[in-house]
C-alpha cells in the first residue's frame, strides 16, 4: 500500500507557502523550533495539541493561485475559510514520519482518540492527505456518526475524502446525515458523481415522511435525483414543481433539465421561461444554494 | 444533592416560571465559574442564555456513581472537550473546563493511579482553564496524596487550581487544604477555593486566595445569605456559581443572584465583579480565556462567503416556546 497518494513533499511547501503568509514570525519561529523535535511522539503530539496557543485563531487568506496549487496536487483539498490554527494542525500531521505503518497508524490514531472539538476537526480535515488513506475508511464514519458540528463540516463539506474512499451504504449515510443536520449539501465533495438509486429511494421515503409530518424538504435533496427520475418518483417531484415556493420549483426544474425520463422533459418544456433560464446558466443549483442561504 | 428537609404540599406543586427577575439583569453579562453541564438539560442552556450565561466552567468531578474503569475518566474528559462544548455553542455559550480527578474516586488507588496517568493528555488541551475540582471530600490519606500530585500538575502545567472544599468539617477541610496549596508553593492567586460560607470565607481572603461560593439550594449558600457576605466582605477576589449538577440546584444561581443584590441595593459594579470579572480574572491566568471569544459564540450569523456559497459555524438551535402546550 501507498504511503502517500500525492506528492507529500509539493504539498507540504505549498502550505508552508500560505502559512507564511498568515502568521506572524514569533509563530513561525516556534514551529521551526517544535520541527527540530518532531520525531519524538510525545513531543509530535504536545505539538499538535498547543498549536493554537502559539498561532492565533485568524481564518487564513488563499490566493487563487494557491488554491490552484493544492487542487492540483489533491484534486478537490480545500482549506479556504479555515482558522490558522487548522491549517497549521494539517501541515503538521505531514511532518510525521510515515516510514514505520503501524507506529504511524498508531500515533494518528491516538490523536483521534484524545482530541477535543477543534483537533478534531483539523484531523477530519486532513483526511485527504493522510498517508495510508484507505485505513481511515472506518474513522470517516465514525465522524459522520459525530454529534458535534464543526466536526461533521470538516468530514462532510468541502472534503474529497469520503467521496473517494466511503462504500456506497456509508456515503449514503454521510449525505442523509448532512440532511438531518441542515448542512449546505452543495459543498459535499462528490455530491453529483457519488449519487445512486439507493439513495434516491430513501429520499423519496424521507420526502414522504417530512410531508406526512407537515414539515418542509430541503430543495437541494432533489438534486440527487437528477440521474434516477422514474415512474416511481416522478409523482412526487411533480408535487415540488407544482410547489408556490419559487426555489422549490426551480429545484423540480434543475431536476428535469439533467435527466433522461421523458415524462420529466415534457413537463419541463411546458415552462418555456423557466427552461431558457436553465439553459442560459441564470438558474442553476448554485443559485438555488445561494437562495436557500438568504431565506 | 437535597439534605433532609421538611416537604410540604406547597413543595410539590409545580413551580411556575416567572423571570420577572430578569427585566432588573437586563443587558448584563454573566459568567458561571462551576457548573455541571453534563448532567444539564439543553433546555437548561436555553434558558442560561436567555439570562445573560455568556461563558461557563465546568470543573470535572463525580458522576452520582463511582467509575470503575481509567477509560470511562478519558471518555468523560472527552466529552468536556468536544460534546458538551459543542452543546454550549449552539446557544452561544462559551464552555471552558478544568480537568481533574475528583476527591470522591481518589479514594480507589489502582483507578486513581490510571487516571493520574491520562491526566497530561488532557490538562493542555484548549480551553482547559485549570485543573479540578481537586481537594478533600472525606479527608482521607489517599485523598490528600492525589491532591498533592494534582497541585504538582498544576504548578507544572502553570494553570489555576479549582478546590472543592468538603462538606463535612468545612472548616478544617478548607484550612488543610489552603495549608497544602503553599506547601506545594502555589501563589494563593493560582488557587480559587470553592464552596466558602460564612465560616471560611475570612481566612480564605485573608490569606490572598479567591472565595467561590455556590449558590445552591440546602446544602451550601442561599443567596439572600450571598448578598450579606458581599455587603461585609466587598467584591474583592469573591465569586458565585451554581455548582448545578444532577441534584436539586438552579443553572440560573447567577443571574438570580445578580437580580436579588441589585434588588438590596449592592453597586451594579460590584455586581459585575462577583458575577463575572472576578472568575474571568482568576481563570484567565490559564492563558485559556479570551473575551472577545465571548462575542463570536454569541454571534449566531457566522457565515462567511466564498464563490457564492456559505460556509456555516456554529449550527445555533432555533427557539423553542415553552409556554404553550403545542408541540410541533
Amino acid at each position: 500500500m501507498a504511503q502517500y497518494v500525492y506528492d507529500r513533499q509539493k504539498m507540504s511547501e505549498a502550505l508552508t507557502a500560505i502559512i507564511a503568509g498568515n502568521s506572524s514570525e514569533a509563530a513561525r519561529d516556534w514551529l521551526q523550533q517544535r520541527l527540530e523535535k518532531a520525531a519524538s511522539i510525545p513531543q509530535f503530539n504536545q505539538t499538535f495539541t498547543a498549536i493554537p496557543r502559539f498561532t492565533g485563531k485568524n481564518i487564513v487568506t488563499v490566493s487563487p493561485e494557491q488554491a490552484a496549487v493544492l487542487h492540483q496536487l489533491v484534486p478537490g483539498f480545500f482549506v479556504h475559510g479555515w482558522t490558522l490554527d487548522r491549517l497549521i494542525r494539517v501541515w503538521w500531521l505531514l511532518q510525521l514520519d510515515a516510514t514505520d505503518k503501524a507506529a504511524y497508524l498508531d500515533t494518528v490514531e491516538k490523536l483521534f482518540l484524545s482530541a477535543e472539538m477543534n483537533e478534531l476537526a483539523a484531523l477530519y480535515s486532513a483526511l485527504p492527505l493522510l498517508a495510508y488513506p484507505e485505513t481511515w475508511i472506518f474513522r470517516t464514519a465514525e465522524g459522520v456518526r459525530s454529534n458535534i458540528g464543526v466536526v461533521q463540516e470538516a468530514v462532510m463539506l468541502q472534503n474529497p475524502y469520503p467521496a473517494r474512499y466511503l462504500d456506497e451504504p456509508a456515503w449514503n449515510q454521510l449525505v442523509m446525515k448532512a440532511i438531518f443536520t441542515d448542512k449546505p449539501l452543495h459543498l459535499i465533495s462528490g455530491l453529483d458523481q457519488r449519487s445512486n438509486a439507493a439513495l434516491a429511494a430513501i429520499l423519496t421515503d424521507f420526502a414522504h415522511e417530512r410531508w406526512a409530518a407537515g414539515r418542509k424538504v430541503s430543495p437541494m435533496q432533489w438534486r440527487l435525483l437528477t440521474a434516477f427520475v422514474t415512474a416511481d418518483n416522478m409523482a412526487d417531484l411533480t408535487r415540488v414543481w407544482h410547489s408556490a415556493d419559487q426555489v422549490e420549483k426551480a429545484a423540480a426544474a434543475l431536476v428535469f433539465s439533467g435527466s433522461d425520463y421523458a415524462p420529466a422533459k415534457t413537463l419541463l418544456a411546458s415552462d418555456p421561461a423557466l427552461t431558457a433560464e436553465i439553459q442560459s446558466g441564470a438558474l442553476s443549483w448554485d443559485v438555488v444554494a445561494a437562495k436557500l442561504t438568504q431565506n | 444533592m437535597c439534605g433532609i428537609h421538611e416537604l410540604t404540599e406547597k413543595d410539590l406543586q409545580p413551580l411556575t416560571y416567572t423571570p420577572a427577575y430578569l427585566d432588573k439583569i437586563k443587558g448584563m453579562r454573566f459568567f458561571d465559574p462551576h457548573v455541571h453541564m453534563t448532567s444539564r438539560t439543553t433546555d437548561d442552556y436555553q434558558a442560561m442564555a436567555d439570562a445573560g450565561v455568556v461563558a461557563l466552567i465546568e470543573p470535572a468531578f463525580w458522576l452520582g456513581q463511582p467509575r470503575t474503569g481509567v477509560d470511562t475518566f478519558r471518555d468523560y474528559f472527552n466529552s468536556l472537550l468536544g460534546w458538551e462544548r459543542f452543546r454550549a455553542s449552539q446557544f452561544g455559550i462559551k464552555h471552558y473546563c478544568t480537568i481533574g480527578l475528583n476527591s470522591k474516586e481518589a479514594n480507589n488507588e489502582a483507578l486513581a493511579e490510571a487516571v493520574m496517568e491520562i491526566m497530561p493528555q488532557f490538562i493542555y488541551k484548549e480551553g482547559v482553564v485549570g485543573v479540578g475540582e481537586i481537594g478533600f471530600d472525606d479527608q482521607t490519606p489517599l485523598e490528600e496524596k492525589y491532591y498533592r500530585a494534582q497541585l504538582e500538575l498544576a504548578k507544572e502545567a502553570n494553570l489555576p487550581v479549582q478546590i472543592h472544599t468538603p462538606h463535612r468539617d468545612k472548616k478544617k477541610g478548607t484550612q488543610r487544604s489552603m495549608d497544602i496549596a503553599i506547601e506545594h508553593g502555589l501563589p494563593p492567586h493560582m488557587v480559587i477555593v470553592d464552596h466558602n460560607n460564612e465560616e471560611t470565607v475570612k481566612e480564605v481572603l485573608d490569606r490572598g486566595f479567591w472565595a467561590a461560593f455556590t449558590i445552591y439550594p440546602f446544602t451550601k449558600m442561599g443567596n439572600e445569605r450571598m448578598v450579606e457576605v458581599v455587603k461585609q466582605y466587598g467584591s474583592e477576589r469573591i465569586m458565585v456559581n451554581s455548582a448545578a449538577d444532577w441534584g436539586i440546584s438552579d443553572p440560573l444561581a447567577v443571574p438570580k443572584t445578580a437580580a436579588l443584590m441589585h434588588e438590596s441595593g449592592i453597586d451594579s459594579n460590584d455586581i459585575h465583579l462577583v458575577t463575572y470579572v472576578n472568575a474571568v480574572k482568576a481563570f484567565a491566568q490559564s492563558g485559556q480565556i479570551n473575551e472577545a471569544d465571548f462575542d463570536i459564540a454569541g454571534n449566531i450569523d457566522q457565515s462567511e462567503k466564498f464563490n457564492g456559497s456559505t460556509v456555516l459555524r456554529g449550527g445555533q438551535q432555533p427557539r423553542i416556546n415553552k409556554n404553550t402546550t403545542i408541540i410541533r
